[in-house]
């Protein structure tokens, strides 16, 4: 099938390349680009591995087509680090054991991510909610749990810090 | 797996899109969200020369008020519905019913346009190529006999879409647009009941709008559906309730049923059975009755047809009772926030 050149926005970054017309994100991601944090955990479109978000929403790359994501805004989990540094919600599923085997949190990243962003107070409900898309294999959901509500945690802390450091300045 | 190949077109208003589909008619494919479409080619159901996408058509998103009434584009994604407050407020059905399709990833990324022109369902049907192949092909693809009603010619694959029912107790229509420009049908004269056939739907046209009347404006409403995983899955058996009371009594109503017929269904009689009276459990059951009547389920899906017939009279009773316990003088719960997809 012949490749024609699209212009795709990852993570910040504009990049052209040359792609198959019915090439799924997933698959250009993974193989055009190299990246591999998304990953492929499904057939049918329902295991929410490959959550990447577009213009902030999370969405399936596996059942998108690249070329239908040009002009919008595409994040992966490689984006999701802050200065070289791990997210608060990555450092807190670490600590929390909310990645077992790992191969569900990059989709699951993306999915909190967005969640905490909307809501930077979820309830319970809310998160249980958001996470029902998402299918962890090794089934760690409460530890997975637990780290969110300790990142909204560390989270309001810094606040709280960053708003005395401001107030004592 | 791959997709099968194609050319991918991306039309920017409806007039390219009626352009490219009349030029390539039976060559071509609509997709919207892709939520049904993208899974259907991999498992090469369909092998369309074009992919028409309709995802750039800005003027296809959004909810409007209209006339008392909402008009809802039909790119609007079910998120979008979900937490619109005046569908929850004005057409609380419709807002029940866009909360359950799937999940909240897929509804990010499904249409309302694409449930109501959503593929019907079947065991034989949505499997692999190789699946088909292995097991046999059927009349809905590639074949000449049905596995479900074996020596039948008709197709029984089942409509399984969430949001249909409800729009067809709303009296919902809905606006096509094609060559000779656009018309428009009520959502109860769309559906053709046949599972290979499913709509009333010309290669050359697209669906465009979905408009909500006045009249049904602050019925209260009730969705109820049947499925295996809660929070995922396609409806089995699926049905939808909406009440218009005068004090303690039934004014108007309607229930309509999906996934238990190739088409979603208006169960005939319920108006008659409700109007004037005061809901109890005797006459929701009543009701029950005639929904699971309208019901014709077949061995389409994991459950059985005795199963998904029952739970259609079950959940029927239980909707109606809740709907009439619903105090359509006070205000409704607000849904969170705007969407910030649209
Ligand atoms: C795991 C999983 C679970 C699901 N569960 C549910 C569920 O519980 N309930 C439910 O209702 N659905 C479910 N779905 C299906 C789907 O997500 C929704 O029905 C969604 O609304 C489909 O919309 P779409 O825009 O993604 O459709 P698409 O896939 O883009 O299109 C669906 C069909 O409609 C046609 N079409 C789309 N838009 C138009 C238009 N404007 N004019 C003419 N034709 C058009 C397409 O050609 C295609 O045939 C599920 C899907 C998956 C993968
Ligand atoms: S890989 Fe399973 S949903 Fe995308
Ligand atoms: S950690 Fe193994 S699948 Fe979720």
């Amino acid at each position: 099938m012949k490749k024609e050149l699209i212009t795709l926005k990852i993570n910040g970054r504009t990049l052209e390349l040359a792609s198959e017309p019915n090439k799924l994100l997933l698959d250009v991601l993974r193989q055009d680009l190299g990246l591999t944090g998304s990953k492929r955990g499904c057939d049918d479109s329902s295991c929410g591995a490959c959550t990447v978000q577009l213009d902030g929403v999370p969405v399936l790359s596996c059942t998108l087509l690249a070329a239908s994501c040009q002009e919008r805004e595409i994040a992966t989990v490689e984006g999701i680090a802050e200065h070289g540094s791990l997210a608060a919600i990555q450092k807190a599923y670490g600590d929390w054991g909310g990645a077992q085997c790992g191969y569900c949190t990059p989709g699951f990243m993306m999915t909190v991510d967005h969640l905490l962003t909307e809501n930077p107070n979820p309830s319970e409900d809310d998160i249980r909610h958001a996470l029902s898309g998402n299918l962890c294999r090794c089934t760690g959901y409460m530890q997975m749990f637990q780290a969110i509500k300790a990142a909204i945690e560390a989270e309001r802390k810094g606040r709280a810090s960053e708003a005395q450091t401001a107030g004592a300045r | 797996m791959s997709l099968p190949d194609f050319q991918l077109l991306r039309p920017r208003t409806v007039a390219e899109a009626t352009e490219l589909l009349a030029k390539h008619a039976a060559n071509a494919q609509i997709v919207a969200g892709g939520t049904d479409l993208i899974p259907s080619l991999r498992q090469r159901l369909f092998a369309p020369r074009f992919l028409i996408d309709l995802r750039a058509i800005v003027d296809l998103r959004g909810i409007r008020a209209r006339d008392g009434g909402l008009d809802i584009g039909a790119l609007t994604t079910l998120t979008t519905i979900e937490r619109s407050p005046e569908i929850a407020q004005k057409y609380p059905v419709l807002h029940q019913a866009a909360k359950t399709v799937a999940s909240p990833l897929l509804r990010n990324m499904g249409t309302i346009g694409g449930n109501i022109c959503l593929d019907t369902r079947c065991l034989w049907y949505n499997q692999s190529l190789q699946w088909r192949q292995s097991c046999g092909f059927c009349i809905k693809k590639d074949g000449d006999l049905c596995h479900v009603a074996p020596g039948g010619s008709k197709c029984w694959a089942a409509f399984s879409g969430d949001t249909p029912p409800a729009l067809l107790c709303l009296e919902a229509e809905i606006e096509i647009a094609g060559p000779q420009g656009t018309r428009r049908v009520p959502l109860s004269e769309f559906y053709t009941n046949v599972g290979d056939a499913r709509m009333k739907l010309q290669n050359n046209e697209l669906l465009t709008r979905v408009l909500l009347p006045v009249r049904t404006a602050g019925w209260s409403g009730v969705y109820r559906k049947l499925r295996i995983r809660g929070s995922i899955d396609y409806p089995l058996a699926g049905i939808a309730v909406v009440l218009k009371r005068s004090n303690r009594h039934v004014a108007d109503a309607r229930v309509a049923i999906t996934a238990v017929n190739p088409a979603p269904l208006l169960v005939k009689g319920v108006a008659r059975a409700l109007a004037g009276r005061e809901v109890n459990e005797e006459i929701a059951l009543q009701v029950g009755e005639l929904a699971a009547r309208t019901a014709k389920p077949l061995t389409t899906s994991a459950l059985t047809p005795e199963y998904r017939r029952e739970m259609i009279r079950v959940f029927t009773k239980r909707a109606v009772l809740e709907a009439a316990a619903i105090d359509q003088s006070l205000p409704r719960a607000q849904p969170r926030g705007p969407s910030t997809v649209d």
